[in-house]
């Protein structure tokens, strides 16, 4: 399979303007508002950082196991993990094993918010807006190209 | 309670809020008044105008407290963050109204609430809790005598971080006449002491949990919208560099002209070490407000965020603070405290020249006042905040000219009772001083700082913005009524919207967003018409209110449009802007000019059909 693009993220550059969360809401829902979209900015304003919280699409994808009804799915094809938010019950399960903390919640409709990468579109909505060039879609030669699937190994 | 899912949601639901009473009431704002003040400042005014008695004590429950989101605060739109705290002033008695970045307005707006209207007064300290279209009145003991950051931080922890707060300081809950509402670290509702009339009501901060979205009318095209306006913005120069350094770029360029309020505008030349590149070896991290594509906020090396341009100069220049490090530690402080660093700096100036000339002496001062003076000038930035000693004294603001004497006056650096914001001294640029005089709150850039004319633009350009030839020489008093007459009207237009004034024309730059860029995203927004006039008709009309409301609250006509004694009797006296003063006769024509454009008669009044307009709009529910 060749070498799906990513989304990464530069802390460095992030200002925390949230404007890549706001845009994302914006294309799935059709309304803005930064925590409904599925990336998120952690800001503390006094402990002074920010940086951003996105989905990685990871090859072994615990948010797949840990779904209980089964609407998280890795695609073999494209490499994304995808979630049918219309199955979903609202258990945070995906939440709780997410090593990121990329999946959050809507809590007015009780589902999760997960990153479909926006197949539909050539470069997700986050990237396209983001003022600063804190994120950005590529091809990283440097990063390990693992098998997609891997033999079970057992402790020694 | 109301909760109203995204399709029903309607364009404006404001929260009658009394804090006596504990009563909360909600009423949505209808159609047709929308259409006539947008939002923000305007909508503010409108609701003061129609539930104020004007002749309250500012710092009674009677007095109106009303937190209002501009039309696009919290849309993708490039820096839709802001919107307006309206009161009438503990500081000038007339209207007080400050505008405010940040992520407190987007969040209030996600959580349901648009516009909050608050009256009365707790009996003990209480926040409010926005979430889900409803507001709570809770217990605010722990956080009574806190901080600013310290509020924002303790109210984050216990509530949870994603929560946004707006809350007040020491200042503020000691009710000095010219504290601040805060969010965060350092955005501020600067000016005309709106956290006083917060402590007065005993209500320490507001805290929003936004679950909801805001349904827009075309996301599609409202997402293609940003990312042209984003880079049509990014190829701006001032734009540019404003991302880079923050307004301390602004520092030089008036230095150079001999224009930095200095020792309260005795002199005009200051150090160079508020130069944009010396503060920024203090500067870790620029950031921004939400949805920002500037990124013109500071976070320094000393623990706090900013300076702005207007810090170096108030609590720099104009002090006699030459160290960047102090200024900046100054800078911290005051924002921890609670205090409006324009009004801090100039009243602290004054009393020092009052001191100087004989008005104070020791045993008011509690100790000598000189400029330059850290440690003491430290100490008395803290004591305001705490009301102790001389800062007591000086707490009261501009209302010391009853106690120093009439005469004093003539050194405060102040119009209507508000001092000057921006530390540019204004004899050389006459627009400029033309806009700090019939500023609806008082003297303050952000009503209209008319500098685009002298920009070296063809006059065809000048033309095409300001409706009429324009004379470029910033020294002229021809055509600058309507300078400041077009500034004013489009400033208030952005305040109605809840859009920052840097990315829009009239700030720096002659390519920034106009009423044709604000009228498609209203459109793409809510898919609301409006025409370019109708939008600048805005504008205009909220000037006349607040025309109206001044009048009614203090009477000011003709007589209060004016400006310190100095700037008409004392000549400049260095740098390139030498001699420059403002001649009397210049700026009764400019003054004339203006009220012609305006409509309002030779003494300043509105028209008595204008007011019945208003008066019938006020009569709708």
């Amino acid at each position: 399979m060749p070498k799906q693009k990513q989304i990464y993220a530069r802390p460095d550059l992030c200002a925390g303007c949230r404007t890549c969360a706001n845009a994302c809401a914006l294309v799935h829902r059709g309304a803005t508002n930064p925590r409904l979209g599925a990336i998120r900015i952690r800001q503390d304003l006094v402990e002074r950082y920010e940086f951003q919280e996105i989905c990685r699409h990871c090859d072994e994808p615990p948010c797949v196991d840990a779904c209980m009804v089964g609407c998280i799915t890795k695609d073999p094809k494209t490499g994304l993990v995808i979630q049918d938010q219309s199955r979903c019950v609202g258990c945070w399960m995906c939440l709780m094993v997410c090593p990121y903390g990329a999946i959050k919640r809507d809590v007015v409709r009780e589902v999760a918010i997960k990153c479909d990468r926006c197949g539909d579109r050539k470069v997700p909505a986050c990237v396209e807006v983001c003022p600063t060039g804190a994120l950005v879609l590529e091809v990283r030669e440097d990063a390990p190209v693992e098998p997609f699937f891997t033999e079970p190994t057992v402790a020694d | 309670m109301t909760h109203h899912t995204a399709k029903e949601r309607p364009v404006c639901l404001n929260a009658l809020v009394n804090l006596t009473d504990r009563t909360v009431e909600y009423i949505e704002t209808p159609p047709e008044i929308i259409r006539k003040f947008l939002g923000g400042r305007g909508l503010n005014m409108y609701y003061l105008y129609k539930y104020l008695k004007p002749d309250c004590d500012p710092l009674s429950p009677d007095n109106l407290l009303i937190i209002g989101n501009g039309l696009l605060t919290g849309m993708l739109i490039p820096n839709s963050g802001r919107h307006s705290v309206t009161c009438k002033s503990p500081e000038s008695g007339i209207i007080g109204d400050a505008n405010i970045g940040g992520f407190f307005g987007p969040e209030m707006r996600f959580a349901g609430i648009d516009r909050l209207i608050i009256r009365g007064r707790a009996a003990s300290p209480v926040y409010l809790y926005l979430e889900d279209g409803r507001v709570e009145i809770r217990d605010a003991g722990p956080y009574w005598g806190l901080t600013c950051s310290e509020t924002y931080a303790r109210l984050k922890r216990d509530l949870g971080s994603d929560v946004e707060v707006e809350c007040i300081g020491p200042a503020g809950e000691n009710m000095v006449r010219f504290a601040c509402t805060r969010y965060g670290v350092k955005n501020a509702a600067g000016r005309c002491g709106t956290g006083a009339v917060w402590g007065s009501k005993n209500l320490k901060a507001i805290v929003a949990r936004g679950n909801l979205g805001l349904p827009a009318a075309d996301p599609e095209g409202m997402l293609a919208k940003y990312v042209e306006l984003r880079d049509y913005l990014k190829k701006s120069k001032v734009i540019n560099v404003m991302g880079r350094v923050g307004t301390p770029l602004l520092y030089d360029v008036s230095n150079y002209l001999g224009a930095i309020r200095t020792h309260n505008s005795q002199q005009t030349v200051f150090f160079n070490t508020m130069n944009a590149e010396e503060v920024h070896k203090y500067v870790e991290k620029m950031l921004s407000c939400y949805g920002c594509v500037v990124h013109c906020r500071h976070r320094n090396k000393l623990g706090g965020e900013g300076p702005e341009y207007t810090t170096e100069g108030l609590l720099g220049a104009n002090i006699g603070v030459a160290d960047t490090y102090r200024m900046i530690e100054l800078n911290n402080l005051a924002n921890d405290l609670g205090l409006d660093v324009s009004s801090a700096g100039t009243y602290i100036a004054w009393a020092i020249e009052l001191y100087e000339r004989g008005y104070i002496n020791k045993e008011t001062a509690g100790c000598e006042l000189r400029f330059g003076d850290y440690p003491v000038l430290r100490q008395l930035l803290v004591d305001i905040a705490y009301r102790r000693g001389f800062g007591d004294v000086l707490a009261e603001g501009s209302r010391l000219v009853d106690k120093f004497g009439k005469e004093t006056a003539d050194f405060l650096i102040a119009v209507k009772g508000l001092p000057q914001s921006d530390p540019h001294d204004v004899r050389y640029l006459k627009a400029f001083a033309l806009g700090i005089a019939t500023s609806s709150r008082g003297a303050d850039h952000l009503r209209s700082r008319p500098t685009l004319e002298i920009l070296d633009l063809p006059s065809e350009v000048r033309r095409q913005i300001y409706g009429a030839p324009i004379d470029p020489n910033p020294t002229s008093y021809n055509t600058k009524g309507r300078v400041v007459y077009f500034s004013e009207n489009i400033f208030a237009t952005i305040d109605c919207l809840g859009i920052c004034k840097f990315i829009c024309l009239g700030f720096n730059s002659p390519r920034n967003l106009n009423y044709t860029h604000f009228k498609d995203l209203i459109r793409l927004a809510y898919g609301l018409e409006f025409t370019e006039q109708e939008l600048e008709e805005v504008g205009r009309r909220v000037v006349d209110l607040e025309r109206l409301l001044n009048y009614q609250m203090k009477g000011i006509t003709r007589k209060d449009d004016t400006l310190p004694a100095r700037y008409f009797d004392e000549p400049m006296p260095s740098a390139r802007a030498k001699g420059s003063h403002i001649d009397r006769a210049g700026f009764n024509k400019m003054l004339d000019d203006y009220y012609a454009l305006r409509g309002w008669d030779s003494n300043g009044m509105l028209p008595e059909e204008r007011v019945a307009e208003l008066n019938a709009l006020r009569g709708l529910s």
